[in-house]
Formats: structure tokens, sequence, C-alpha cells
């Protein structure tokens, strides 16, 4: 199965890679996009920036030489878009897309993927589409966690869910780590869905949105109310 | 065992409802102080005979009416005009209408979005004649089109300093705004909590509609008062 890591960075990409190149019958390719359309200066700089906050560099280095020479390291100069990009991306043969870069993917970038591109989504669907999904599911008294699932056009509309893991929001006195903790499932998340995604006969979960909402950023007021019921449930715990 | 499986559900939103109807209840007492930030002196002067209404109605206690029961007609017709139905709304009045079995033609997000700024302008105050249809169940689809523009592309406008049609997102904020008395959906109460919070040099350009923005802080003065608001979440 051949995967690409779609990201923003290349520190970013990396990351995810390293969690799933040892996958059996993986061939792991890491496309770096040119997110807001920096320009190249800017750019590398914030490629270096990255990179030196990951604090790992010798390991970091090494891989990116790997996937260099391999030539499995694709940095489009252009958005992920644009056609010259998808083009880029159909000549991998890609079989899945997993997504790892702050961009809202379109039809035909989606399609240059065999299966199409997987979302590590910090919230539980159905029920919780959108944005700031883990600070409404703790307002509503709901549990948080992560799906993953193939996107599609829409927000949080793709039909085929590959895992859903619930993953307790008690020990974290204020949405900030909460929410990095739960961003910071993805490769592992990531891995998990392509061990499924390997195996025969693989049945997808339905993503049935009438059975939940589209949420949107949350307003200040309700960012402390979620801080303070974190911070009271996680003194509960202690 | 984990504080979430331990926890029922209707006990961790009896847990979070304290804080939140204490969250609300201090918002309504800093709009009780500050509101005069968003109605200026002049914006005041030029509602006319209306200004003594609105002056008592967000300085004083913390009037609201029940408009639940709107979730469950067909539709609703007036005879009164919007302005004087979104007035009556505001100040906690009573709304008069006939309750009606045959609600106008359906009306799709779809062919809202299709309209020019003026023709959603019009489309919308021609439809919600009684604004409390905006809270009836066969007008879901539309209210959540009306939040999603606000929250995306009203919102980044309004963010960047860009051009806006006040009259337009005026009116979309009173209607969710009663969408919001009516359900109790904590999504278009917070809808307004973040226009509320943007900031002063963002909503100056509002000035130019003082009754559509007096009606709407008086709107969110009412949902700022509703005790409610949990209930939503065990539907």
């Amino acid at each position: 199965m051949r995967v690409a890591v779609i990201a923003g960075s290349i520190s970013g990409g990396i990351r995810i890679a390293k969690e799933i190149e040892n996958l059996t019958g993986l061939d792991v390719f890491v496309v770096v996009c040119n997110v807001g359309k920096r320009s190249p200066l800017l750019r590398w700089s914030r490629e270096l920036l990255l990179a030196l906050k990951s604090f790992e560099w010798g390991t970091f280095t090494a891989r990116v030489y790997s996937y260099s020479r391999k030539r499995k390291l694709i940095v489009l100069p252009r958005p992920l878009d644009d056609a010259t990009s998808i083009e880029r991306l159909r000549s991998l043969q890609c079989d899945i897309g997993l997504h790892a870069a702050n961009v809202i993917y379109h039809d035909p970038t989606i399609s240059a993927f065999r299966l199409g591109i997987l979302n590590a989504h910090i919230g539980i669907l159905p029920k919780y589409r959108g944005r700031c999904v883990a600070e409404w599911s703790v307002l509503q008294g709901d549990p948080t966690g992560v799906t993953v699932f193939f996107i599609d056009s829409g927000i949080d509309t793709g039909a085929r869910i590959v895992l859903r893991e619930f993953i307790p929001s008690n020990a974290w006195n204020s949405v900030r780590p909460l929410k990095n903790m739960l961003f910071g499932c993805d490769a592992r998340l990531y891995r998990k869905a392509l061990e499924v995604l390997m195996q025969p006969g693989v049945r997808f979960e339905g993503n049935d949105v009438s059975k939940g909402r589209r949420y949107y950023v949350m307003s200040k007021m309700f960012i402390r109310i979620v801080d303070e019921i974190l911070r009271d449930r996680a003194n509960l715990v202690r | 065992m984990d504080l979430e499986t331990a926890l029922s559900k209707s006990a961790q939103l009896h847990l979070c409802d304290g804080i939140l109807r204490g969250a609300l209840l201090r918002r309504r007492a800093e709009l009780r102080k500050s509101w005069r930030r968003f109605i200026s002196s002049e914006c005041l002067e030029s509602l006319g005979s209306l200004a003594k209404g609105i002056e008592s109605f967000l300085s004083g206690q913390d009037a609201f009416r029940d408009w639940q029961f709107a979730a469950t007609v067909t539709w609703m017709n007036c005879d009164a005009t919007f302005l004087d139905c979104v007035r009556t709304i505001a100040l906690a009045g009573m709304v008069e209408y006939q309750p009606s079995d045959t609600p106008p033609p359906r009306l799709l997000p779809l062919d809202l979005s299709k309209l020019s700024s003026n023709e959603r302008f019009e489309a919308l105050y021609a439809r919600y004649r009684c604004p409390l249809n905006m809270g009836v169940a066969s007008e879901s689809d539309i209210a959540e089109e009306l939040l999603r523009q606000l929250m995306v592309q009203d919102r980044a406008k309004l963010e960047a300093g860009a051009e806006f049609g006040v009259d337009l997102i005026l009116l979309k904020l009173n209607l969710i705004g009663i969408r919001a008395l009516i359900t109790r959906d904590l999504r278009f109460l917070d809808a307004v909590n973040y226009f509320y919070e943007l900031p002063q040099r963002s909503l100056r350009r509002m000035h130019a509609n003082p009754r559509f923005l007096s009606f709407w802080l008086c709107i969110y003065a009412q949902l700022l008062s509703t005790p409610d608001w949990q209930k939503c979440g065990l539907r």
C-alpha cells in the first residue's frame, strides 16, 4: 500500500511518517505543501525553526536525508489544489493520503488518491462536526476523542469512518493542553487506521450527518466555561 | 473507572450547568453596565420614543420570556410588521400571531446563498415577518445556513475589517438570537456571544442601524437570563 503524508511542514510530515514507516507492506511518502502561499524565504525559515523545536535534530536530519534520497520527500512549490500539485500527487499513485496540513481539500485533490484522504478529527463523529468540537463535547457532557475517517469536500461529512477512539478529558485542566493531546494522537491513530485498512474485507462505519451537528469557533466566554468545567473535573479526580 | 465513565451524562450536565449559569449571569451584569459602548448616545437619540424602553430593558433586571412553545407550532402569521414583531420579542413582550398549518413554500439554503446581499435581506425580512418562525422545526436548514454564514464568512469579514452589509448581518444576528431563545441550542447562543465579543472597532459600523443593533442586544440580554440551557444537551 502506498501512503502519502500531506503535511504543512517537513517536520510535521516526518513525525507521522516515523510512526507508520515500519508497518509491513507500506510505502510512505511525505508531501509538503505550501500552506498560506508563503514566500520561499519565509517557508524555509519556518521549516528550520520547526525542525530545531523538535529537539531531535540528528534523527530528524537523517530521516529527511533518507526520504529525500529515495525521492520520497516531495516539496510542492504551489498550493495543494493547483493543477501542477494535483498532477504531482497523481504521479505518486498512492492509495491513501494522510491529512497533516492546515488546508481544505477539494475533489480533484481527494481523487488523486485511490482510496481517499484520511483525517484524524479531534471529535466523535457523526455527532461533532466542525471546529472546537473537543470544547463543545466537554460543555455538553459528551465523551471526547478522535475519529479517523475518509474526508470528502464537505466539513467532516465523509461517509467512511475507519475508527473512533474515546479519549478521556478528565486529566486535563484546561482546553489548550487537552486539544494538544488530542491533536498529538494523530500519528498513532493513523497507524492504527492503516492497520485496519490493510486487513482483508475491511468494513467502514457510516457517518450519518443527520445524527450530528456542525460546530463553529467558540466564544471566549464559552472557552472560559469549558476551562472551568475541566478544572473542576480534574480536581474531582485528584 | 475514569470520571467520564463514572458520571452519567445528566450528572456531567448538572456539573456544567452551574458553571454555565454563573457565567451567563456575569455577562448579563456586564451588559447592564456596558451596553452604552454598543449603543452610543446618538444611536439612542435616533431611536426616538423607543429609546426609553431599550434603555430600561438593558439597564434593568433580568426580564425574559419563554418562547419555547414556538418550536412546536407549524407556522405563525402576524399582522404586525417585522420591525414591530422583533421589537416586541426583544423587549420580552407578547407577540400576537395566528397559528397556521400551511407554511410557505420551503426556502432551501442553496437558494438563499445564491441571492445577492440585498435579495437575501428582502427574502429573510419577508419570510420571517413573524420572526418566531425562525424557531419552527421546518426552518432548521435555513437557521443552520444563517449560523454558518455568520460564523464563517461574516465573522471573517468583520475580523479582517472588511466591508460588510450592516443590515443583513444584524438581521441574521436577530434571527439566530430568536432561534436560540426558542430552541435553547447553545451554538446559536454562542454565535451571539462571539459577535458581542468582537472588538469595538469591528462593531462600530453597526451603529448605522441602531434599531436592529438595540433589538439584538435586548435579545442577547434575554438569552443571558434564560435559566435552562443545558436541557438541550439531554435531548
